[in-house]
């Protein structure tokens, strides 16, 4: 078995924080979203992480603090939204070029699995796709997903839906599959014509009358596609805790709720509430509430709520 | 350099035309001749002495500030309000140089024609200014972020009316799908701000939409010496009834429903 970590986004709405980073490289309470994913996967499967030209260097620096025996970064020669391959259409270069014949564990980078991966994969049947699925219980936040709907048995896939308009389950994809390798040459087929369509290859592959099983969990599960998406995770991972990640000074400081404070940063006469704060920020006097402040910021007698600051961002009141 | 020489040439201008509609004032009321009751030489001295005042007057009401548009009613005002204060200087200072009094009448005649033939000459010099400014490559490009009607409508009206501040590139926080605005390219998402700021060489931002961006747009701003510009719909004023005034030394954006 192979792993292939779809990390090739230029994650556009999660800007200012991915403006020199990958989504899968943004910090979650303490370490990268994408350490969590190979932590999970066994040390003997192979882990490929697709990216594109932009963000390469901060995966190859990141696969070097990585514990694992075998990680390789794959580059797609794309620099901008229009050049890309798309999620499937990399995956399908990848099978072709890297000769694979192997089942393949698929996940996409910019999610947080709470369920245990081993679990997962010993879930899976011989030559029968098989794809983790969380029930969100909201059929209206169901829209913005992949959904899913089982047959009377539970465990296999009447019909997936990539973002219906009318959700008629609140379960959704997780971004967590497994393809056996006897349907790899319908997944290059149909992503030859569907490069960016991932959810598009279940519907494909039940379209084809073969059977795709469901992996159904109720761990923590969290699609970091928005500020509000990170937050929430962040407050699901840290809980009412304050997370210093090393050389930090916290002097007169009241943290509230889910706070982190990156390394080397310095807060000092300040409220932080539900706020992450990244390496080598300085902050004094202010009270934040809701806020995720990128690297380098220096922020002195200021009050904000509900605010991602770029890196480097200045603001001192006189 | 351009904007330089050409305000350099504005001011220099407007100081003969100053000086030239007071001569005029003074031949159309004495006569073309040279009076020696009323001698020319004094009245010119008089008036060089107060064109210097004039211009600085004008200066500090930011007459010469390249985006002011000089058509309106409020321009109009300003150089009316300047004229007088002029005229009221030259009284002073030729009663205080010679300690005598003229034709009232000239002073009117001297104050009507220096405050209407300077504005049609701002007026007409406003379009080669304006039009010299936008020469490629532009004196002042302009980043527009955020396709909303305001700004569509902003970004149409800069073009129409060849304001300096030529806009050069869209970018938008939401992904808008068109790709261009009034000819203006939509270059993509916020992801392409230092890009484009960059590549462009971006002097103005001209914030329309994504308020929860503001902080990170002026942050931008900040570290390039940018002009920073935010369109009071995205606070969600639309009415055009909106001011910014002095609290206390607290600058504050003020919005009394009429």
């Amino acid at each position: 078995m192979r792993a292939f970590i779809l990390a090739g986004g230029f994650a556009t709405r999660l800007w200012p924080l991915t403006e020199q980073r990958a989504k899968p490289l943004l910090p979650l309470a303490g370490k990268p979203l994408i350490s969590y994913i190979v932590e999970g996967i066994a040390r003997s499967i192979p882990v490929t992480v697709s990216t594109n030209a932009v963000f390469a260097h901060g995966f190859i620096e990141w696969r070097s603090t990585i514990d694992h025996e075998s990680i390789d970064v794959v580059i797609e020669q794309s620099k901008r939204d229009d050049q890309k391959l798309g999620a499937l259409g990399a995956l399908a270069q990848w099978v072709t070029q890297s000769h694979i014949d192997e089942d393949i564990l698929l996940l996409t980078g910019d999610n947080y699995f709470g369920f245990d991966l081993q679990s997962f994969i010993a879930a899976a049947r011989k030559d029968t796709a098989l794809l983790a699925a969380h029930d969100i219980g909201d059929l209206d936040r169901a829209r913005a997903f992949g959904t899913v709907i089982l047959n009377a048995d539970g465990r296999t896939i009447r019909a997936f839906q990539e973002k219906p308009r009318s959700p008629e389950s609140s379960l959704v994809s997780t971004g967590c599959s497994l393809l056996p390798a006897s349907i790899l040459p319908i997944l290059q087929e149909y992503a030859a014509h569907h490069p960016d369509n991932v959810g598009g290859i279940f519907e494909e592959l039940l379209k084809r009358g073969k059977t795709v099983d469901c992996f159904v969990s109720d761990a923590l599960w969290f699609d970091i596609g928005s500020f509000e998406a990170y937050l929430a995770a962040t407050h699901a991972l840290v809980g009412s805790r304050t997370i210093s990640e090393g050389d930090v000074r916290c002097e007169r400081t009241q943290c509230n709720g889910s706070v982190v404070l990156g390394k080397g940063s310095s807060v000092t006469d300040s409220t932080l509430t539900d706020t992450v704060l990244f390496d080598r920020c300085s902050v004094e006097d202010c009270v934040l509430t809701d806020c995720v402040i990128d690297a380098d910021c220096v922020l002195k007698g200021v009050d904000l709520t509900g605010k991602m600051l770029r890196a480097g961002t200045r603001l001192t009141r006189k | 350099m351009r904007l330089k020489v050409l305000t350099i040439l504005w001011v220099l201008s407007d100081a003969l035309l100053f000086a030239g509609a007071y001569v005029l004032a003074y031949f159309l009321r004495v006569g073309f001749l040279l009076s020696t009751d009323f001698p020319f030489g004094k009245y010119l001295l008089a008036t060089t002495i107060v064109t210097p005042v004039w211009l600085i007057l004008l200066a500090m009401n930011r007459a010469y500030h390249p985006l002011r548009n000089q058509r309106t009613a409020a321009n109009a005002a300003t150089m009316l309000f300047v004229a007088l204060v002029a005229v009221a200087l030259f009284s002073l200072t030729y009663y205080f140089h010679y300690t005598k009094f003229f034709s009232r009448l000239l002073l009117a005649l001297a104050f009507a024609l220096s405050a209407a033939i300077p504005w049609l000459w701002h007026i007409l010099y406003q379009e080669v200014l304006r039009s010299a400014l936008r020469r490629d490559p532009p004196t002042y490009p302009t980043l527009i972020v955020g396709i909303t009607r305001e700004s569509r409508s902003l970004i149409e009206t800069l073009q129409r009316r060849r304001n300096p501040l030529k806009p050069v590139a869209i970018l938008d926080g939401r992904g808008s799908t068109e790709k261009e605005i009034a000819g203006i390219p939509v270059l993509g998402r916020l992801h392409k701000l230092e890009e484009t700021l960059e590549k462009l060489h971006i002097t103005h931002l001209i914030q329309g939409s994504d308020l929860e961006q503001s902080l990170n747009l002026l942050g931008a701003c900040r570290r390039r010496g940018i002009t920073y510009m935010l369109l009071p719909s995205v606070l969600g004023i639309v009415e055009r009834d909106e001011r910014v005034e002095s609290l206390e030394g607290w600058p504050v954006t003020v919005v009394t429903p009429g």
